[in-house]
């Protein structure tokens, strides 16, 4: 029993279809294959949903029943009982192999980066036919041209091989829908799987369309956190393309010092709009972040801080923090302040986990703590978190209030970036 | 808010006037005096158009010409294109060490010397360097192509002549004065050029509300091309032409400059010469690798590591090695290969100008920012003319016997 075939896209394309009696129907000008999978094995596999024909110079969105593919060397003859035409919304949730697929790039999920599909090697078994992987490498590259047969002959005689390389379709995600109207599906995407500096590297490589797909097909947690990792320009171009709301959505996410950083480099008319959309108490702090100059700590402070009073207990903040579920950078350091927010100590995590549970955080803390003023210079932090070692600096007022932090990581982007423009 | 932005034009407009183009530039003008100055209006006209239609895609799409072509020309023809742009860009990047192992003749220093110190220290640069310091660099270094003003200037040029000539210029329309008209847009107008612009537009992250100052960086650029490519031929003309001396390469000029309009004029001359050719040779072979891998689907880019580019870098390598081998191969046929690589490029121009602009006119790339008539009516004639005349070159042998 020899019901499996496995063939190559490239050659089907423009093949022509034939019915029952031997009459040519058409020829093949794209595939449609479902992209939203129903279950993991639809994802790994998608099948063949429809056909774009092409009978005479018109294009027709067509189901068949019972298609059979037959091989001939590398000529196909593909053959159905019959055929009906369809309209082409009824495949809304599925994709085109050639339009998005073939040739366009994608990302391959294990590698963590963009390639390019040179074809797409699909199986058609009795009750239909699949897509099952794709191919990136040079052998794809010479069918594609034509010359695969020689070069292979040619690289033989000198005890070489050409290189193959597929990358199954589960671990691919396609991103290139500019073509297309269609919108990569949130549930499906695989993009989650990945880390959010690597979604933010393929980001960057995009076309223009592209990126806000993908950035749009992402949750608001993720989409924060890849939004962090972008380039400059690149924060700048996806706010611009999202929808105000959304935009807002992703920002509040955001730690308040980096939202007003991008929200610092739009123009006066968007950053409004958006400060406008954010809830109050975000877009507070950012405003009052965008007021510091470039040059100042205040302008990278955070101002999320977990801040206790000296008279309470190591469980009750224990408790607290469990509560809270705060970020890792506010756990960098705590701090004491008094009935008059002023900064008074800081305690440390490690204090906080070695004391016993009904200690004071009086006894534990440390007084007269290293601090800045918002208003101090940028470039004196380095020195000080070298020198005093620390994770996470206090900011102050002038009154000694306390008035946010800033964390080694901001420091560090902070010196970096510096050094790349110089 | 421009210094920010200035660059991809002005850049592009820089590595124009090449190793290929001074010397181009110089022979037309010993050759044939004023007389084919004219050409340098249309290649100005023809470039802007080009230049602004790459800007525009690349603005828009955030996409490579390579990668755009890739996509919506499917494979075949994108091998056509890259293989022929590979082959031309080795030969050109042989004619950018020719220009260094002539400019360096000319002050004394052995081709079997500098080329393979310079073919090293470009490699180095690139793959264990700074590539963006190096840029900037050679930016601030092409002001000296300026140079070529006061080369011409002390040269006592007749500027009754030379309008006369632009307005009515005295040629004869044979096959040696199509080449030199056609080798003329060619280098002005080099396929490979197009690509890059439309790379340096996406690096620089531009937006399409910043328009108006991308237009302006595109012609200032050209106009710095053109006005670079003027002063050349001008000088050429009112030295050599006037007195009969006939040159095959730029540093020819270089060496004939010296009794007529002193030392100074010749070493000027050389000076602008080994910066073009050196900024060039390392340029050339990046972004043919850079697109080639593009293309063809292989990471790329002087950020990668070699072991996340192999492709990229085993190509790059191999592109600035052969150009190195080839100009320190005895008696290789130098002029010979600049020719061919001016014939592939004058083929293959019209085939990506094709591809260019029935892309940037697809309304499903392009959106609302597709051709304006004028942009098309100069697009298409440009096209044709170009395709008429390289016809013309290839044709015009056979009838000659």
């Amino acid at each position: 029993m020899r019901h499996l075939t496995t063939f190559f896209f490239s050659r089907l394309l423009g093949c022509d279809i034939f019915d029952a009696r031997e009459n040519i129907l058409g020829s093949i000008s794209d595939v449609w294959v479902q992209a939203a999978p129903h279950n993991e094995e639809e994802a790994a596999r998608p099948k063949i949903a429809g056909i774009i024909i092409k009978t005479g110079g018109e294009k027709r969105h067509v189901q068949f029943t019972e298609l059979q593919i037959v091989k001939f060397g590398t000529k196909y003859k593909v053959q159905c009982q019959s055929l009906h035409d369809v309209q082409p919304e009824l495949f809304s949730d599925g994709m085109l192999l050639k339009a998005n697929i073939l040739d366009k790039q994608i990302v391959d999920i294990t590698g963590r980066k963009l390639v390019r599909v040179n074809d797409i090697r699909m199986v058609a078994i009795s009750n239909g036919a699949y897509a099952i992987a794709v191919d990136v490498g040079m052998e794809g590259l010479l069918r594609r041209i034509g010359i695969e047969k020689s070069v292979k002959f040619i690289v033989k005689l000198f005890r070489g091989r050409v290189s193959s390389k597929y990358i199954l379709w589960d671990d691919i995600e396609a991103v290139d829908f500019s073509n297309l109207n269609i919108k990569l599906s949130k549930t499906q995407s695989r993009l989650h799987t990945l880390h959010p500096s690597d979604v933010a590297d393929i980001i960057e490589e995009l076309g223009k369309s592209s990126k806000t797909t993908v950035f749009s097909s992402l949750d608001l947690e993720k989409a924060a956190d890849v939004l962090e990792e972008l380039e400059d320009h690149e924060q700048v171009h996806i706010i611009e393309n999202l929808s105000v709301e959304k935009a807002a959505d992703v920002l509040e996410k955001m730690p308040a010092n980096e939202a007003a950083d991008i929200i610092d480099r739009l123009e006066d008319r968007r950053a409004e709009a958006l400060l406008e959309e954010m809830e109050k108490e975000t877009s507070d702090e950012v405003r009052e972040l965008l007021e510091y100059p470039n040059t100042e700590i205040g302008s990278i402070m955070s101002t999320d801080v977990l801040s206790f009073n000296q008279h309470s207990a190591v469980k009750d903040v224990l408790m607290q923090i469990r509560q809270q579920k705060p970020d890792m950078e506010l756990l960098y350091n705590f701090f004491i302040v008094d009935s008059k927010e002023r900064l008074v100590a800081t305690v440390s995590l490690r204090d906080l986990l070695i004391s016993e549970p009904d200690t004071l955080l009086k006894q534990i803390m440390k007084k007269k703590p290293i601090s800045v003023y918002d208003e101090d210079p940028l470039d004196s932090l380095a020195e000080i978190v070298s020198k005093y070692n620390l994770l996470a600096v206090p900011v102050i007022y002038e009154d000694e209030v306390l008035a946010g932090m800033v964390v080694v990581d901001d420091i560090l982007e902070d010196l970096i970036g510096k050094r790349r423009t110089k | 808010m421009f210094l920010a932005i200035l660059g991809p034009g002005i850049i592009t407009g820089s590595v124009d006037n090449d190793a290929g183009g001074i010397t181009t530039y110089s022979v037309a003008g010993a050759l044939y005096g004023y007389n084919l100055i004219w050409t340098l209006i249309p290649s100005f006209i023809v470039l802007m158009v080009i230049q602004e239609m790459n800007a525009r895609m690349g603005i828009v799409t955030g996409k490579g010409l390579a990668d755009l072509i890739r996509e919506n020309a499917g494979v075949k023809i994108t091998f056509f294109i890259f293989i022929g742009l590979l082959i031309a860009d080795i030969g050109n990047t042989t004619t950018e060490f020719a220009g260094v192992a002539g400019s360096m003749e000319v002050l004394g220093i052995s081709k079997y010397i500098s080329v393979p110190i310079v073919g090293i220290i470009i490699w180095v640069l690139v793959v264990k360097g700074n590539y963006k310091i190096a840029e900037k660099v050679f930016l601030i270094f092409s002001l000296s192509l300026l140079v070529y003003v006061i080369s011409a200037l002390m040269g006592k040029p007749q500027w009754g002549e030379i309008g006369k000539s632009i307005i009515r210029p005295d040629i004869k329309m044979n096959s040696t004065t199509l080449t030199m008209v056609l080798g003329i847009v060619g280098t002005t107008i080099a396929p490979w050029m197009q690509f890059y612009m439309q790379s340096s537009v996406i690096e620089k992250g531009l937006k399409i509300k910043q328009y108006k100052f991308v237009m302006i960086d595109i012609i200032v650029g050209c106009v710095a091309t053109v006005v670079v490519a003027f002063f050349i031929m001008v000088a050429c003309a009112s030295n050599l032409h006037d007195h009969g001396i006939v040159i095959n390469e730029a540093k020819d000029a270089a060496i004939a400059l010296k009794p007529l309009a002193g030392n100074i004029s010749s070493f000027v001359f050389a000076f602008g010469l080994f910066i073009a050719s050196i900024f060039s040779a390392t340029i050339l072979p990046l972004a043919t690798a850079f697109y080639v891998c593009e293309a063809f689907g292989f990471e790329a880019g002087i950020d990668k590591k070699w072991s996340e580019a192999p492709e990229f870098y085993n190509l790059y390598t191999i592109i600035l090695a052969l150009a190195v081998a080839i100009i320190l191969w005895p008696n290789a046929p130098l002029i010979g290969i600049s020719l061919w690589s001016q014939v592939i490029n004058a083929i293959l121009l019209p085939v990506v100008l094709i591809c260019m602009i029935l892309l940037v006119n697809d309304k499903k790339i392009m959106g609302k920012y597709v051709n304006k008539p004028i942009t098309n009516i100069v697009g298409w004639s440009s096209i044709i003319l170009l395709i008429g005349l390289s016809l013309l070159l290839l044709v015009m042998p056979l009838f000659k016997n």
